[in-house]
């Protein structure tokens, strides 16, 4: 009997304690309050290692204990996306997300994000960011729910050593037929492909965002009507650009192997267009860094003598070539976020002075906003100051709720194409037959 | 004659003892545990599937906000979409090939062969075909994605190089011969453990027996030694089939489906649009259309095997 009372007041002494301790873990008011911050590219974590302490510091002057818990998950962006919905979708991730613009839409219009216009309202530098950063921040529902503090332009990346040494023309090119004879004529020398566009569905989200994306949208096709909310599924200018996806691949001036394989930028991009065989490639400003810099994953030694860039040549009748913005990472908060005002600080600081200089200066992007073109080490970039005056002019790609179901529809079409089931047309029919699909009723312009 | 069987069953059934009152309490105490895992884990999730699979459910977009009741939409589309359909076939070829016929084959001959009094080596031969199986999954993808690739230092490549041939990408031009070679190798293993032990127990005097009447080798194998283990071998098939529909990680981390969905198995085709592509509710469907049919597969192998599973 007296084991039992003895075991009794263990348990009770045991829940006592427990309970005590379970109060004295809670938010102590007078605590700091943390914030966790998840980055999935290692360039990123590095720079960001570097200056959250100086955040921290800069936030205690102000009288704000916060700090700041670095989340470094190194994934790929497909696997990262995949992830992170299902922590948004679990109520488990992160106060303070960090990824390029592609996905924000589905997740603004899923309720994952918090929306920060008021916070931006009141923010002076907001006034800085260039319309077109603004614009790309924007949502279908007319909210902002992300902080650009990258700037890219995407554009036609070439070897100029290569062309020059194969007596190829490297001025802009006017048409895309100037360009394609321009491409004809290398492979006929060295046998090979010349240029590289993602398609198909092994490249992923990436074959609509740095594939299609910057094709049709130099069109003049109104793809997303901003103001009904849905898609416009037919066009000439998607006509045409299926239609050259398939006049590349057709005159092998696509690596069509590659492309159907996992992970086509390795062979291509990093090998090919790195060891110069591969003269052309569609590609961001990250180019720079990422890819092709000292540390990037492959690097080219004296880039920025050995590469140039092109704007994207005009494709139909009427138009004149251009550059487009595309790429460039944002800082989301977490619409579950127990502390969205001290998330919202640290977005806005990291995307401020000296620290957006460092990180546009180490991951190779080009400035969402004014006043940054002065300051180290940024300042002392010239390609990415460069890609910073091309960014004011870009077009703003469209965007809006479904662009996940278009990305998917045109990697299938363009995978039809490099599997040789389908012409442009054809592409063009499967496209708009599955978008349909995927789409639904609500989603697609009458 | 079904009168002597059932006198000869009830002959050799042990006299029945009545439960007493305590051995009935500790059922529950005994089954609870794993009943209430079994339910929490596998049919709760199974019904929340069946649920999801009627729905428009999806991870992003306004529709993640408010999931709608579609009816048989999902399925109707499932059922007549080309990709679905190519990734049933594919799965097809996959399980059959790979599984019943490669796997089984050859674990079945590695098997034997351990039978043998006249072979040598047989621990390290034994440890040889294990090793595939007790290896990580990754760590097997890996390890083919090196053998089979398409550079010149490709450990394939360099094998053929040996004999004079030309480089190959073995993984673009036959990709599912590729994955199902990879799955045979990893898949001997269990096929080899499960039929040794059902040899063991196939009594040595009716071999005899048999091949003092002047049966060969193979007249003793088929008609006595695999009438004898028919139970395990089809156990072995209803447990390879349901293993290897699920095979996921060794094809995605090769191929990823690809290329252009020639590998694109039915597992893959879930994973692409549950979870990359976000359309919970589709995904859902695809997995109970899955489920239905291997349950299917799974009794005809049970009736087939007439064994108690």
């Amino acid at each position: 009997m007296k084991r039992i009372r003895f075991a009794a007041a263990a348990a009770a002494g045991t829940v006592l304690l427990g309970g005590i301790t379970a109060c004295g873990a809670g938010d102590d008011p007078a605590g700091p309050v943390t914030i966790t911050l998840l980055e999935y590219q290692q360039a990123r974590v590095d720079v960001l290692e570097k200056l959250i302490p100086q955040f921290e510091e800069d936030m205690k002057a102000e009288g704000k204990d916060i700090e700041v818990e670095l989340v470094a998950d190194i994934l790929t962006d497909g696997d990262f996306k995949t992830k992170v919905t299902q922590q948004l979708h679990a109520g488990t991730a992160p106060d303070v997300l960090d990824t390029g613009g592609s996905q924000l839409t589905g997740w603004a219009a899923a309720g994952y994000l918090l929306e920060l216009d008021d916070h931006l309202d009141e923010w002076e530098d907001w006034g800085d960011f260039y319309e077109v950063s603004r614009d790309r921040a924007q949502e279908a529902d007319g909210h902002v729910y992300s902080v650009p503090h990258e700037g890219s332009v995407q554009s036609l990346f070439y070897r100029e050593d290569v062309l020059t040494d194969l007596g190829i023309d490297t001025e802009q090119p006017e048409t895309w037929y100037e360009l394609i004879e321009r491409l004809e004529a290398v492979t006929e020398k060295t046998g090979e492909p010349s240029i590289v566009l993602p398609a198909g569905t092994a490249w992923g989200q990436g074959t609509w965002t740095e594939g299609f994306l910057p094709i049709v949208a130099g069109t003049g096709d109104t793809l997303f009507d901003q103001e009904s909310g849905t898609w416009q599924l037919e066009g000439e200018g998607l006509d045409a650009s299926f239609d050259l996806f398939s006049e590349l691949t057709e005159k092998g001036l696509l690596p069509v192997e590659d492309l159907l394989n996992p992970n086509p930028w390795e062979p291509t991009k990093y090998v090919s267009f790195a060891e110069g065989t591969l003269p052309v490639a569609a590609q961001g400003t990250w180019g720079w860094r990422y890819d092709w810099g000292p540390e990037g994953s492959a690097p080219i030694e004296d880039v920025e003598e050995k590469v140039g860039t092109w704007n994207y040549p005009a494709l139909v009748d009427g138009t004149e070539p251009y550059s487009i913005a595309g790429g460039g990472f944002s800082f989301a908060i977490n619409a579950e976020s127990e502390h969205p005002d001290e998330a919202v600080e640290l977005a806005k600081w990291l995307s401020s002075g000296e620290a957006i200089a460092t990180q546009l200066a180490a991951v190779g992007a080009a400035s969402p906003r004014a006043g940054i073109a002065d300051i180290e080490p940024y300042a002392s970039e010239p390609v990415l100051l460069d890609a910073e005056e091309k960014l004011q002019s870009s077009i703003a790609p469209p965007t809006g709720e479904g662009s996940d179901q278009i990305a998917q529809a045109v990697q299938n079409a363009t995978g039809d194409i490099l599997l040789g089931d389908a012409d442009g047309s054809e592409a063009a029919d499967a496209f708009a037959r599955e978008a349909e699909e995927f789409l639904g009723p609500d989603l697609i312009a009458e | 004659m079904a009168y002597q069987t059932v006198t000869v069953t009830q002959a050799r059934m042990p006299e029945r003892r009545p439960r007493s009152r305590r051995d009935r309490g500790m059922l529950p105490v005994l089954l609870g545990p794993s009943a209430l895992l079994i339910a929490a884990f596998v049919v709760l999730p199974a019904i929340y599937g069946l649920y999801l699979s009627f729905t428009n459910t999806q991870l992003t977009g306004s529709a993640a906000r408010n999931p709608k009741f579609v009816g048989l939409r999902n399925y109707e589309y499932l059922l007549t979409s080309d990709d679905f359909g190519a990734s049933m076939w594919n799965t097809a070829q996959f399980v059959f090939l790979s599984a019943i016929i490669g796997q089984t084959v050859l674990g079945m001959l590695a098997a034997v062969l351990l039978t043998r009094k006249w072979l040598k080596g047989k621990g390290a031969f034994g440890a040889a075909v294990l090793l595939p199986m007790v290896v990580p999954e990754v760590v097997a993808s890996l390890t083919w994605a090196s053998v089979l690739s398409p550079r010149e230092d490709g450990t394939l490549n360099q094998l053929l190089h040996v004999f004079g041939q030309a480089p190959v990408a073995a993984l673009q031009t036959a990709p599912m011969l590729c994955i199902i070679a990879v799955n045979i190798w990893r898949g001997i293993a269990f096929a080899m453990i499960m039929f040794q032990a059902a040899l063991e127990d196939v009594p040595e005097e009716l071999i005899e027996a048999a091949r003092i009447d002047g049966a060969g080798a193979w007249q003793v194998f088929r008609y006595v030694t695999l009438p004898l283990i028919r139970g395990p071998v089809f156990l072995y098939l209803l447990l390879t089939t349901i293993t290897t529909v699920g095979v996921f990680g060794l094809v995605y981390f090769l191929t990823q489906g690809g290329p252009g969905g020639e590998t694109r198995l039915t597992a893959i085709f879930i994973y692409e649009r549950a979870f990359q592509y976000s359309q919970i509710g589709l995904g859902s469907a695809a997995s109970v259309i899955l489920l239905v049919l291997l349950m299917v597969l799974g009794l005809t192998y049970v009736r087939l095997a007439k064994v108690d599973v």
